[in-house]
């Protein structure tokens, strides 16, 4: 079952954080491809909702950027700022909680699987 | 894997370009993430073209642009939430800046101008401009717009002219007429013409309207009833001349036949006239470098110490009785008048008195006195 998009938008910057904190420079292909792996294709990131994320992600200065040229085309690599490193450990941790307040409010231990 | 050429990679741009993304970083990006996408996927042999116009389809919903849209979105919207703060950080300095300025120069305290300057400062360049931006962007119809940033135009003039005329800088009277003219010939039509378009806000656009044409011509009566700093400079240049003028003559006076009479007159003038000048000017005497510190007296009602039972109304009370005791026994031509309007005044009255003109008289009553004491004639 893939998840839907709206279950991911919110989440979508703690993903990219985290990914970033174990990879030292991701690009945007990379970066849906490791998802898509990681998850067994259940979450698909839409290059509409990364790209942008990816920029404001940017322009808070959580990432730092670095580009390379492949043949004609560039790479933009993205990594994490000092700043950065720090956000993503809030980020997981405050979906932690999240997730633990959304099974005590759904319910979900309870229910039948 | 498919290795892409250079001839492929112009196609993919220029119709990355020709779909409506003019972020160059963000072509790049998509550029990248197309080619990567053709080379895991795409085979030798197969059809470029084909596959491509079949990929491109999952980067949006309806157009490719959407994503350049969103990223700006993304982009603003933290720019949005600092720039409100900012918008409300300096509205309440500049609100404190102002009330303590304001309340610093009625007490005459020192600092009063630094913080008149910053609160204004701060409400015309930071404060207003940047709810015109925030208010623009929430604006959907451009007449919207027009009417917040020729709303926000008019607010910093006035906020200027203010200025301008508390510090009694050049040129306050034409931005004072400014102002009022841009309200009244620009704003107002504008303001008034776009609201009354709109069924649902047309009554509060006549209201409004109504209450800002009342509030102009409120301040427009100002404006004709102010004098401009030179003549103000004027005033309190011929003032401190003739008190130049009575200093020379009492220096004279005390080395001669000076009686009690005379110097209790002298010191009741010089009493009142401490009041008045440091209810205008923060000081008891007007210093010789007036000029620089900008100390000027500007003419309005000598103020609340002259009112009912005060120490005003009483050294005025005093110095009639002086000058009638100094005045009898004397003949036509010895006597000081005392026929002066504010001699007669109720405590209402003398409260709304020039204080200009009090000074003056004064300073004249002075002369009379210290000219009679030189033998001199005085001048009719």
């Amino acid at each position: 079952m893939l998840f839907s998009s709206e279950l991911i938008k919110g989440t979508l910057k703690t993903i990219i954080l985290k990914l970033l904190s174990e990879n030292k420079r991701m690009y945007g292909y990379e970066i849906t491809q490791r998802v898509k792996d990681l998850t067994g294709n259940r979450i698909q990131l839409t290059e509409g909702a990364l790209y942008p994320t990816l920029h404001a992600l940017e322009a808070d200065g959580l990432l730092t950027t670095e580009t390379e040229y492949i043949g004609k085309r560039v790479r933009k690599y993205y990594s994490l700022s000092k700043e950065g490193k720090a956000r993503s450990k809030e980020k997981v941790s405050e979906f932690a909680d999240f997730i633990d307040t959304m099974k005590f409010l759904l319910d979900i231990k309870h229910k039948p699987v | 894997m498919y290795c892409i050429n250079d001839k492929q990679i112009d196609f993919i741009l220029n119709d990355i370009r020709r779909r409506g993304i003019e972020m160059e970083d963000l072509q790049s990006n998509l550029l990248d993430h197309i080619c990567c996408i053709i080379e895991q996927n795409l085979k030798e042999g197969d059809d470029f073209e084909e596959f491509y116009k079949k990929t491109i389809p999952q980067f949006f919903e309806n157009e490719l642009w959407e994503i350049e849209q969103e990223t700006i979105t993304l982009l603003t919207f933290k720019n949005y939430y600092a720039m409100k703060k900012t918008m409300i950080i300096s509205g309440i300095f500049s609100v404190t800046a102002f009330v303590a300025g304001s309340f610093f120069k009625i007490m005459h305290w020192p600092g009063a101008s630094p913080l008149l300057i910053l609160g204004i400062a701060a409400i015309s360049f930071i404060f207003l401009p940047l709810m015109f931006v925030l208010k623009a962007k929430e604006a959907s119809a451009a007449r919207e717009k027009l009417v917040a940033g020729v709303g926000t135009l008019i607010g910093i003039l006035l906020c200027m002219s203010t200025l301008f005329r508390l510090m009694h800088w050049p040129g306050a009277s034409i931005l004072w007429i400014s102002t009022s003219a841009c309200s009244i010939f620009l704003f107002i039509p504008i303001y008034f013409f776009s609201g009354l378009r709109k069924p649902e806000t047309k009554t509060n656009t006549v209201v409004t309207t109504i209450i800002l044409i009342g509030a102009t011509g409120l301040l427009f009566s100002l404006t004709s009833i102010r004098k401009s700093r030179q003549n103000i400079f004027l005033e309190t240049k011929t003032y401190y001349k003739n008190e130049q003028l009575l200093a020379r003559m009492r220096s004279k006076v005390s080395s001669s036949t000076n009686t009690q009479l005379c110097n209790n007159i002298q010191n009741a003038c010089d009493k009142i006239k401490g009041l008045i000048l440091k209810e205008e000017t923060g000081y008891d005497k007007l210093p010789p470098d007036f000029d620089t510190k900008n100390i000027l007296i500007t003419e309005g009602g000598i103020g609340d110490s002259f009112g009912g039972e005060n120490e005003g109304s009483k050294l005025l009370n005093d110095l009639k009785e002086l000058l009638n005791n100094y005045n009898t026994g004397k003949n036509t031509e010895g006597k000081v008048p005392v026929d002066y309007p504010f001699f007669e005044l109720s405590s209402e009255g003398i409260m709304q008195f020039s204080n200009l003109s009090l000074l003056n008289s004064l300073t004249q009553i002075q002369l009379f006195v210290a000219g009679s004491e030189l033998q001199l004639t005085p001048v009719k």
